[in-house]
């Protein structure tokens, strides 16, 4: 064993040293035959005959260096070394297909590197948690109320906790915005600048949960969750490097969140995100313990479980559903089909994003296939130009097997080339995507090339010679007689190329179909009204610390003074805010009582928020019926609700909504009546592709809502007008930080992203594909020409129309698109037909995008055919004949 | 082929080239030649380039070991000499080849009766 390590490393070491070795065995055997014929000599020889001797003697010393050659070093990687020294040459000398075939590669491994950074980084990489496969996200359901994954209620969670014995512990979280993780804004003061963080409300044992354990310091205990011990945090990395300069002395130390003072117990580890990348800080909920047992009807907590070992999801899921009937038993009032939606902590975070990273996935494999099939449709082209070479090499005495082999090699070549370039094209198309995509990646995500993204570079680069590489090299290799015509082989690899070309055209339509099918649903989505104009309004979120501002009439006070400060701003037009901004889909829903009708008949979530008079003026929301809100709808007055047109059609079934009472909750609650002064136009809530659902709004005076979004129109630049916010808000409060500060329009442009993403990807995929399919038609075309030119003179030379050669040539070429448009056809109905979840106000068999996807093939499979026909009709019949 | 020269096994020579480094101390390839020829008194004529082989092999195993020097007749050769692995392999071997060339010869004998 020993003996064979040494010896394979000596082999090893042979094949770097070869031609140093050679030189020294050279030496060797000349000083082995010299001292043979110095011997030879001295028995007499002449020195002639002495060297003869001696050499036939040693036995052939050119032979046993060549032996010795082999032996010293590995043969076959020796072979390796020398064809790919060959392929290199071969590449420099057919530089345009190599270049052709290496750019492509490098588009075909570069898209699919930077997919798959993207779906690994969303949907394969772990959570930075302990076993974070056994982690569950628990939902309520309720078909009632269209719910499929909703945020749980405090009472429900602490019996879900209480009631199991499928999970090690259950843990909650504050989901009090839809906007990024859930967090809330926090000011932190006292170090530097106020700075506003984003909070995240936890229960204390969800750390634990977790089980990622802390950098330093500690977690929270199970009774830090409650009202009275409850000032303490724990700090993300970031936030510990950014705003304490990783301070190591941290633990222990007292900071001022909004106000209110807290002891910092703990640092989470780099790396560490819960739910988002966002949340900066953990802070316990602190809720009285009395919340856990009564507060049944709203529903704001994110709810995450461990399973125990030895529990499957589903065994987990229908305990959890059994719990949950008992629920509805014991309060049938608020739990009436309320269900349990047990999901695996990623997949749930990755719920949204997977069905179009899984398509783009899919239409990235299909892309590479392209690529490959066009590229193994080059090397066809190029066997041809090269049987001359090959034939001579197999005169030589290379046998077929020697021939694949290195044809195999410079495909391989090719590929690793290719390849590389790829990945450093994903790594750049990552840093331009993350930031492109920061609306179609969630939060937790971060898109990096890291290993595997390197891995699956490597192996692409090595699938792809086999897939374009093994035909071409079996076709070319095929024994021929030396010809300078190639005429027998051309025949076969003819057809070859045709079906290849097929294959690129069926697979080119299916990413055609499904890329118009998105185009056109966001055309739809782009003309969809949003209900408001977003141009020139800036959007920033104030939130009043509870501690400095502990009542309505102190925040109503401060938000009154902000904004009329704004709006006497030059360049401002008009201020207003909301407790919730369009198209960011969060809100407080509940139930709703319409005057009039049965004990038992209510509506059911409606969605209720609070805004300053001038938000609907500033938003540019179209009043339809009554009234505005203004100074008459005081604390002291009898309450007023402006109301949607969706609440309109909906609660008063086409009569005039207007001057009609409603009640947030349900007719026993005898809440106080509301009257409806004003009827305004939908305004866009949970996005653009989703309809409006009911609701009402309250003004701020009356019913107050903190935190707050401001929105102001100006006709100054953003930048300014940000400025300008900044500075009037610091005048007001210099404790207060603007957060979220965006435009309407970035609004309305991030509730597209993840469709624009897709749209953008997909169509570039798309637009590639066509451009190889044409790319391999032409090519097959012109080769079609050229080795046929001496007929087309003949035919000339006889008569035959110039229309009819091009008619010739034409039909030649067009017969392989139609066979892959029919296939193609067939697959794109049966493919798309999974992507209807990804379309907006488009049919997966929308025949206009079919036509479309055809008409657009055709067109461009024409003009590739064109060129190629058009010099088949300039063939001189005279140059034809003579190049004979 | 009623030659009294024998072609050679390829260990046998491996064997042979030990025991003659062993035997004389570091020799250059001709030198191994020349004294495995004599040895077997011109029994053995091998092309001596075959020597080679068996040198490379042994080298690789570390069995033996390779520098330039200078001949007696003052020419430059390259000389080898046994390593303390290969002095294990040949007592080894040689064991070996006696067990064989025992049962070889007792075998032999038994058939010619």
């Amino acid at each position: 064993m020993r003996a064979f390590l040494w010896t394979m490393l000596s082999r090893i070491r042979g094949v770097f040293g070869a031609r140093r070795l050679d030189d020294d065995f050279s030496r060797e055997v000349a000083a082995h035959v010299d001292m043979l014929t110095a011997d030879n000599i001295r028995h007499g020889m002449t020195p002639d005959e002495a060297r003869r001797a001696a050499i036939v003697r040693f036995g052939g010393p050119m032979q046993i260096k060549e032996q010795q050659h082999d032996d010293r070093g590995l043969p076959f990687i020796e072979t390796t070394l020398q064809d790919v020294r060959y392929a290199l040459r071969s590449i420099v000398k057919y530089r345009a297909s190599s270049i052709v075939a290496i750019a492509t590669l490098a588009i075909g491994i570069g898209a699919g590197t930077a997919v798959f950074g993207i779906a690994s980084a969303v949907l394969l990489r772990p959570l930075p948690y302990r076993d974070p496969d056994r982690l569950v996200r628990v939902f309520e359901t309720n078909p009632l109320k269209g719910w499929t994954r909703n945020i749980a209620s405090p009472a429900n969670y602490a019996d879900w906790k209480t009631q199991n014995t499928v999970f090690t512990d259950v843990a909650a979280y504050e989901q009090f915005s839809s906007n990024g993780s859930g967090a809330g804004d926090v000011f932190l003061t006292g170090v530097g600048e106020p700075q506003g963080l984003k909070a995240l409300g936890v229960t204390g044992n969800l750390l634990n949960v977790l089980g990622t354990a802390p950098l330093m310091g500690r977690t929270f205990t199970d009774d830090e969750t409650f009202e009275g011990k409850a000032r303490v945090v724990v700090l993300g990395y970031g936030l510990w490097q950014s705003a304490f300069a990783g301070d190591p002395a941290i633990i222990g130390r007292t900071i001022t969140l909004s106000g209110r003072t807290y002891d910092v117990v703990g640092v989470m580890p780099r790396g560490f995100f819960f739910p988002g990348r966002d949340v900066q800080i953990w802070l316990p909920v602190a809720y009285q313990p009395s919340l856990f047992v009564n507060s049944r009807r709203p529903h704001w907590l994110g709810v995450v479980a461990r399973r125990r070992p030895g529990v499957s999801l589903p065994q987990a899921q229908d305990e959890m559903t059994s719990i949950a009937r008992g629920l509805e038993r014991q309060y049938p009032d608020t739990n009436t089909q309320m269900g349990v939606r047990l999901e695996n902590f990623h997949d749930s975070l990755a719920f949204e994003p997977r069905p179009a990273l899984l398509m783009l996935s899919g239409a990235v494999g299909v892309l590479f296939l392209i690529v490959c099939a066009n590229i193994a449709n080059l090397q066809l082209g190029r066997a041809v130009t090269r049987a001359r070479e090959l034939a001579i090499r197999r005169a030589l005495g290379a046998g077929r097997g020697r021939l694949v082999r290195q044809l195999l090699t410079e495909s391989l070549v090719i590929s690793v080339v290719g390849g590389a370039l790829g990945l450093a094209l994903a790594a750049g198309a990552g840093t331009v995507l993350s930031r492109f995509a920061a609306a179609a990646v969630p939060l937790f995500a971060d898109v990096r090339v890291d290993r595997s993204v390197v891995l699956c570079a490597i192996a692409l680069s090595l699938v792809a010679p086999l897939v374009f590489g093994v035909l071409p090299a079996l076709a070319s290799s095929t024994p021929e007689r030396l010809s300078d015509r190639g005429a027998t082989s051309s025949r076969s690899t003819g057809m070859l190329r045709s079906v290849l070309v097929a294959v690129e055209v069926a697979l080119s339509i299916v990413l055609v179909v499904g890329s118009m099918l998105l185009v056109r649903s966001l055309l739809r989505l782009q003309d969809v009204d949003p209900g408001f104009n977003p141009d020139r309004v800036v959007a920033f979120t104030l939130t009043l610390p509870g501690a400095r501002y502990p009542n309505a009439q102190a925040r109503l006070l401060a938000y009154r003074e902000i904004e009329r400060r704004l709006r006497e701003q030059t360049g401002v037009q008009s201020v207003g805010a909301t407790s919730t901004l369009a198209l960011r889909g969060f809100t407080w829903t509940g139930d709703s009582t319409v005057e009039g009708r049965a004990p038992t008949d209510y509506e059911r979530e409606l969605r209720h928020q609070s805004v300053t008079p001038d938000y609907f003026k500033t938003m540019g929301i179209r009043l339809l019926e009554g009234r505005w809100f203004d100074d008459r709808d005081r604390i002291d007055q009898p309450p007023t609700a402006i109301v949607n047109e969706a609440l309109a059609k909906k609660y008063f079934r086409g009569a005039d909504a207007l001057g009609k009472r409603i009640t947030y909750g349900r007719p026993t609650d005898k809440n106080p009546w509301i009257t409806i002064v004003g009827v305004i136009a939908d305004e866009k809530q949970d996005g653009l592709d989703k309809p409006a659902q009911p609701a009402a709004y309250a003004s701020i005076a009356q019913q107050m809502s903190n935190p707050l979004t401001f929105v102001m129109r100006a006709s100054i630049p953003t930048d300014s007008a940000i400025a300008l916010a900044r500075q009037q808000v610091g005048a007001v409060d210099k404790d207060l930080a603007l957060t979220d500060v965006t435009t309407m329009q970035a609004v309305v442009d991030e509730s597209m992203g993840d469709h624009r993403f897709r749209t953008t990807l997909l169509s570039a995929f798309a637009g590639i594909a066509l451009f190889l399919a044409a790319l391999g038609i032409y090519g097959v075309l012109s080769y079609f020409v050229s080795q046929r030119s001496r007929e087309l003179g003949i035919r000339l030379a006889l008569g035959a129309k110039r229309s009819a050669l091009f008619a010739l040539v034409i039909g030649q070429g067009i017969r392989p698109v139609l066979a892959g448009a029919i296939i193609g056809l067939i697959g794109a109905l049966a493919l798309t037909s999974v992507m209807q979840s990804l379309l907006f106000g488009v049919q997966a068999l929308d025949p206009p995008t079919y036509a479309i996807a055809l008409a657009l093939l055709g067109t461009i499979a024409i003009i590739a055919c064109a060129v190629p026909a058009l010099r088949a009709t300039r063939v001189d019949p005279l140059v034809a004949l003579r190049d004979e | 082929m009623g030659d009294a020269r024998s072609e050679i096994l390829q260990g046998t020579l491996d064997l042979m080239v030990l025991q003659t480094l062993e035997a004389m101390g570091p020799l250059h390839g001709y030198g191994i030649a020349r004294r495995i020829e004599q040895v077997s008194e011109d029994a053995l004529q091998l092309n001596q380039g075959t020597i080679y082989a068996a040198l490379l092999r042994l080298q690789q195993r570390r069995w033996i070991s390779a520098s330039w020097g200078t001949s007696d007749n003052n020419r430059k050769a390259k000389f080898y000499a046994i390593t303390r692995a290969g002095r294990r392999q040949l007592a080894e071997e040689t064991a070996n080849w006696s067990r064989i060339a025992g049962v070889i010869g007792r075998l032999l004998r038994l058939s010619e009766r």
